[in-house]
């Protein structure tokens, strides 16, 4: 079989591309205590780092929209979108924090502001809640156990459906890439820390 | 918790699968009946000769790599030649203009995926079988009710197969197609009338459960259709 699987994967930037973002898991230190230097093969250790990783994606997720329908000012499909990604996205915390076990990461505070309140800028933290979530587990995939990408790809697929649906609310292209962008964590990191919505423990 | 009264007329595989109930969701679907079903299952191996070859469920490996791409590129074939033919039937130019937008994106991304197929298989890329939609994309609501029931099933498709690969960036690279599938499922629910997102998990389905429902379309023709209005059809 001669695909095209060792050392040529530079010749399609769709296939290098989204693997490159994954290189980046152990070095941004986002759980406390990974200080090591390098990304190794998947394991245990290394599932549970990630996992906790893209849980705390998902609190930032329930949260707002918890927020956002107790605050009570959304209304119409804004509300519904709202009420069934907040059901939904529990439902991955839930899962996430039953795959991790003991060691996985408490709720974060969280502090939304406007975002609970105007329904504009609510539209606009979902959106960036949610693309986040999605290029997250992209760039996470290739670093995990066979187990838990399975237990994930149901839970991607989904954050990517609530990320076209904000997007059709919004009056924006549902799917604007062919190929869907990965980010690395310290892309995610920072994207998360420029919302501001994570308060500092 | 809202919940529209519309969410039970949209046809999910995964709804319609569960309980076998798949016959009479396809036959209502289609317009066909049950007896034709039956019929369109004897096409099973003509089917999987044609392109839907099913690879082992063994051990990832990077043959195992090839033939779950092989069997991914078929698929994409079948979307974007679906696409197209819409667009050759003048479905999507009788279509609303946010509809007119989505028909056109989402064909534009098919072929996009079959073109990123194609490149990593290489030789081992197969070729593109033909089609037949028996008319199904000559009619709106029939176009978006299957677009709908095909976007579903290629993010069930995806996820069965993303977290099979033995080489990690194919992992990866399909994960990113994971999810632009499931955007264009829910865009198409959306548009449709329904709930873009069914359930807090997208259930993955096995290369022979996939099989079996697109055999049990007839999409996939023998050699080339005469369309049912008796012009040439070139769909292959």
């Amino acid at each position: 079989m001669r695909l095209r699987l060792d050392g040529q994967f530079d010749r399609s930037s769709f296939l290098g591309r989204t693997l490159a973002a994954s290189g980046a898991v152990a070095l941004a230190g986002f759980a406390a205590g990974s200080g090591r230097s390098a990304a190794a093969g998947p394991s245990e250790e290394q599932n549970i780092r990630i996992l906790n990783f893209l849980l705390r994606l998902e609190y930032a997720q329930v949260a707002l929209y918890d927020g956002g329908v107790s605050a009570g000012a959304l209304r119409g499909e804004l509300r519904e979108f709202a009420e069934v990604c907040g059901d939904q996205d529990r439902k991955h915390v839930d899962s996430l924090r039953a795959i991790v076990g003991d060691k996985a990461q408490a709720q974060p505070s969280f502090r939304f502001g406007d975002a609970v309140r105007n329904p504009a800028r609510f539209t606009a933290a979902a959106l960036t809640l949610e693309e986040t979530a999605s290029a997250a587990y992209i760039g996470q995939a290739a670093n995990l156990t066979k187990d838990r990408l399975s237990d994930i790809a149901g839970i991607v697929a989904v954050d990517a459906r609530h990320a076209a649906w904000i997007r059709a609310i919004a009056g924006r292209n549902p799917a604007p890439h062919a190929a869907d962008p990965a980010k690395t964590v310290r892309q995610v990191m920072r994207t998360l820390a420029r919302t501001k919505f994570v308060e500092q423990a | 918790m809202s919940s529209k009264p519309e969410i039970a007329d949209a046809l999910t595989i995964a709804e319609i699968d569960r309980d076998g109930a798949l016959l009479e969701a396809v036959a209502n679907l289609y317009g066909s009946s049950r007896a034709d079903f039956l019929r369109g299952a004897a096409f099973a191996s003509a089917a999987v000769a044609l392109g839907l070859a099913l690879p082992s469920e063994a051990s990832a490996s990077p043959k195992q790599d090839v033939g779950i791409l092989q069997f991914d590129l078929a698929f994409e074939y079948l979307q974007s030649t679906f696409y197209t033919q819409a667009v050759r039937d003048r479905t999507v130019a009788r279509m609303k203009p946010e509809k007119q937008r989505w028909a056109h994106v989402l064909g534009t991304h098919e072929l996009a995926h079959v073109a990123i197929l194609k490149d990593v298989l290489g030789k081992n890329a197969t070729k593109k079988p033909f089609f037949n939609f028996h008319g199904v994309t000559e009619s709106e609501e029939a176009f978006t009710k299957t677009a709908v029931a095909m976007e579903d099933l290629t993010v069930a498709l995806l996820a069965g197969q993303a977290p099979r690969f033995s080489n990690p960036a194919l992992t990866s690279a399909v994960f990113s197609l994971l999810t632009t599938e499931a955007r264009h499922a829910a865009w198409a629910r959306r548009l449709s009338g329904a709930r873009p997102v069914a359930a807090a998990f997208d259930e993955p389905k096995t290369l022979k459960q996939v099989s079996r429902v697109v055999q049990s379309t007839r999409f996939i023709a023998a050699r080339p259709q005469t369309g049912r209005r008796g012009k040439p059809r070139y769909t292959g």
